[in-house]
């Protein structure tokens, strides 16, 4: 008996200094070479041309390891498909933590998606920086691990109604914007300035993300008699309402959010239409002599020759640069607190992006600043203004 | 604005029409639904484009091939996998489709990536025709036309030609088609085959009113099922007078009533007929004794 209950106390003391190691080092997704991140993105599906963002994200990753990594350890990126579905957005959140045991989440493009993942990824204590979308979710409430950066949506348009209505003198402002929560923020911000103003919009038109006829929309437009008209929409919409509303004799100023800045893309699927619209923008235009930009560009033509040089590609290491900086600035212990730490230490720290600062714990809203530019008949971009804050 | 709502819904019903009229020519010779439809027809919209972009091929040779494509595409994926199937039943078959639908998204996903393309086209979509301050655009009124003279060839050819009724013969009874000696393997796979080419000139015309990409055959693939739905699964004219009251039903209602539940009209369609009538407006209603 004795010697049985010898055993049993001898394998619990050898239980205890075996596991005792592994909690101590637990820190997950960090290990002495490697630092794992994930980022989720549509790769298929209508939303598809905004997943260059993740793959842009794999860009800046290979080029910091080319450069030996961070304090000596290399970043391990994982990009996986949501096709813009909620469901699998969750499905891949809880990959990223239970299976892959990922440090961080970087990025990921959608409102509807990203929801699905935040409380899960919040209780696990999962680092989550810059979901691709600006809206008020991702920083009401304040979550301790969560840190946004994209420019709010509200704020945007808000200042974008400003920019038409004061600066240019456009009196009659109609809105065209997708049925979701982009959209709706989105006029939320335009009839918040109005509202100032004590002034209308127009006219208010939404469209259904499947819908492919904007005949009716066109119509109600133009018959609203705007003078201006701003769209929250996604590319596809934006190449169908500029159609039908040119085929109708409709030719307002027409100004959009920065998830609209891509002008190559869009001047290639409005056949020109696209000249003269005015939009924000959250990074450096795509031939910006930027010491960061020509970098980038020459890693594109090493790494991803297949890959466009557009802005939602790029987009992908603007959203990921500060994340990078917190890893760098909390050294080689790196964990969970200290890149938090870190993070909230950050002031005007800015790559080819909007800058980021965060204030402790009462702030992580991070980016508040656009620019505007105006699309030239080439598909350039005319930059209108310098950095302005939109975010007070 | 009602001028204008109804000339509008007429263009964009032609559309429907079109790929109604697709859909409908399977379904009278095997009463198998083509979910593939649309998937089948955007493919060789992208065959298309890469022969007018990429290779700067003359546009009535790129009809050709595209045409062309289309057709073998339908063939391969009858002989391949329809005709493979054991045993088959309808819902099999539709099944069968699905997973085709499935297959030729992740292919066009893979080989031409997600960005929108605009599909070069010799008819503008942005130019319109004015007729008495009702604006058409002149893709749109091409789009009718197309659509008025291939219902009008389709329409001649299943009722005169014996190839066509042939084709409505392996519809109504097949071992009395083959026992009369139809062979009506052939005749499926010329199905498929005519139904892709109708498919694909609409997938043609769809992508050069907005945009090429692969989603793009979602919606109207939807609203061209509730076109046959209304106007009736076995009928041509019938798929036709479908998309065109879908077409004009569908903006009126986003005119005057609601535009945010504009995209709902199809849905509100489908389940009406077949509540009330479910082989549609101008299709005759069999009922098969057991």
């Amino acid at each position: 008996m004795v010697k049985k209950n010898l055993i049993f106390v001898g394998l619990l003391v050898f239980t205890f200094f075996i596991s005792a190691p592994a909690s101590a080092q637990a820190v997950r997704g960090v290990t002495d070479t490697e630092i794992l991140i994930g980022q989720w993105g549509p790769q298929t599906g209508p939303a598809a041309p905004w997943g260059a963002v993740a793959r842009g994200t794999d860009l800046l990753v290979k080029i910091i390891n080319e450069e030996g990594g961070i304090h000596g350890r290399k970043l391990k990126y994982f990009l996986r498909d949501d096709s813009y579905m909620p469901a699998k957005t969750k499905a891949i959140a809880k990959e990223f933590v239970e299976q892959i045991g990922v440090f961080a989440v970087v990025g990921g493009v959608g409102v509807a998606t990203g929801m699905t993942a935040r409380d899960y990824l919040m209780e696990n204590k999962v680092p989550w920086f810059s979901p691709v979308t600006g809206v008020y979710e991702w920083i009401h409430p304040i979550q301790k691990h969560l840190f946004a950066m994209y420019p709010l949506y509200d704020d945007e348009a808000f200042n974008l109604t400003g920019y038409l209505y004061e600066k240019l003198g456009f009196k009659k402002i109609a809105m065209f914007y997708q049925n979701d929560d982009y959209g709706k923020q989105g006029v939320m911000g335009v009839e918040r300035y109005l509202l100032k103003h004590k002034i209308k919009l127009v006219e208010k038109v939404s469209a259904e993300v499947t819908d492919r006829d904007l005949s009716t929309h066109a119509l109600k437009l133009k018959n609203s008699g705007a003078e201006a008209v701003i769209m929250w929409t996604m590319p596809t919409h934006a190449a169908l309402i500029l159609a039908e509303t040119a085929k109708i004799g409709f030719k307002p100023q027409w100004a959009t959010s920065n998830t609209l800045s891509d002008s190559a893309l869009m001047m290639g699927i409005t056949r020109g239409l696209w000249t003269g619209m005015i939009n924000s923008n959250f990074a450096e235009l795509p031939d910006s002599n930027h010491p960061l930009m020509v970098k980038y560009r020459e890693a594109h033509k090493k790494f991803a020759p297949q890959e466009r040089w557009g802005v939602f590609y790029y987009a992908g290491m603007a959203f990921a640069e500060p994340f990078v900086e917190g890893v760098r600035r909390a050294g080689r212990n790196l964990t969970t607190e200290s890149w938090v730490k870190a993070m909230e230490t950050m002031k005007d720290f800015q790559g080819i992006g909007l800058p980021v600062t965060y204030a402790g714990l009462k702030d992580r809203q991070g980016g508040k600043h656009v620019f505007y530019g105006k699309v030239k008949p080439d598909g350039n971009i005319e930059r209108l203004t310098e950095w302005i804050k939109i975010t007070k | 604005m009602f001028g204008q709502l109804i000339v509008s819904g007429l263009a964009v019903g032609a559309c429907y029409a079109l790929i109604a009229i697709a859909m409908v020519i399977i379904y009278k010779t095997s009463e198998v639904l083509n979910f593939a439809q649309g998937e089948m027809a955007m493919i060789s919209t992208f065959v298309a484009f890469t022969l007018l972009e990429t290779h700067q091929v003359p546009f009535p040779y790129t009809l050709a091939l595209t045409l062309l494509f289309a057709i073998l595409l339908a063939i391969f994926f009858e002989i391949a996998f329809l005709r493979q199937a054991k045993d088959p039943t309808v819902l099999g078959l539709i099944i069968i489709t699905l997973g085709f639908e499935m297959v030729l998204m992740g292919f066009v996903g893979w080989k031409w990536g997600p960005d929108q393309r605009a599909l070069p086209f010799p008819v503008s979509n942005i130019e319109a025709y004015n007729f008495y301050g009702l604006f058409i655009s002149k893709i749109n009124f091409w789009t009718l036309i197309v659509s008025l003279v291939l219902m009008l060839i389709l329409f001649l050819f299943f009722r005169y030609t014996k190839l066509g009724i042939a084709m409505r013969a392996t519809q109504q009874n097949q071992l009395a088609a083959r026992v009369m000696g139809i062979r009506t393997k052939w005749i499926f796979s010329f199905t498929w085959a005519l139904s892709s080419m109708v498919g694909a000139v609409a997938g043609m015309l769809i992508a050069a009113m907005g945009v090429l990409d692969p989603p793009m055959m979602m919606d109207p693939l939807l609203k061209g099922f509730a076109s046959g739905v209304l106007g009736g699964m076995t009928s041509l004219p019938g798929a036709a007078l479908g998309g065109a009251l879908l077409g004009v039903i569908e903006n009126l209602f986003g005119g005057y009533i609601s535009l945010s539940f504009k995209s709902v009209v199809a849905f509100a369609i489908i389940v009406l007929m077949l509540c009330i009538k479910p082989s549609g407006l101008l299709a005759k209603h069999y009922v098969k004794k057991v």
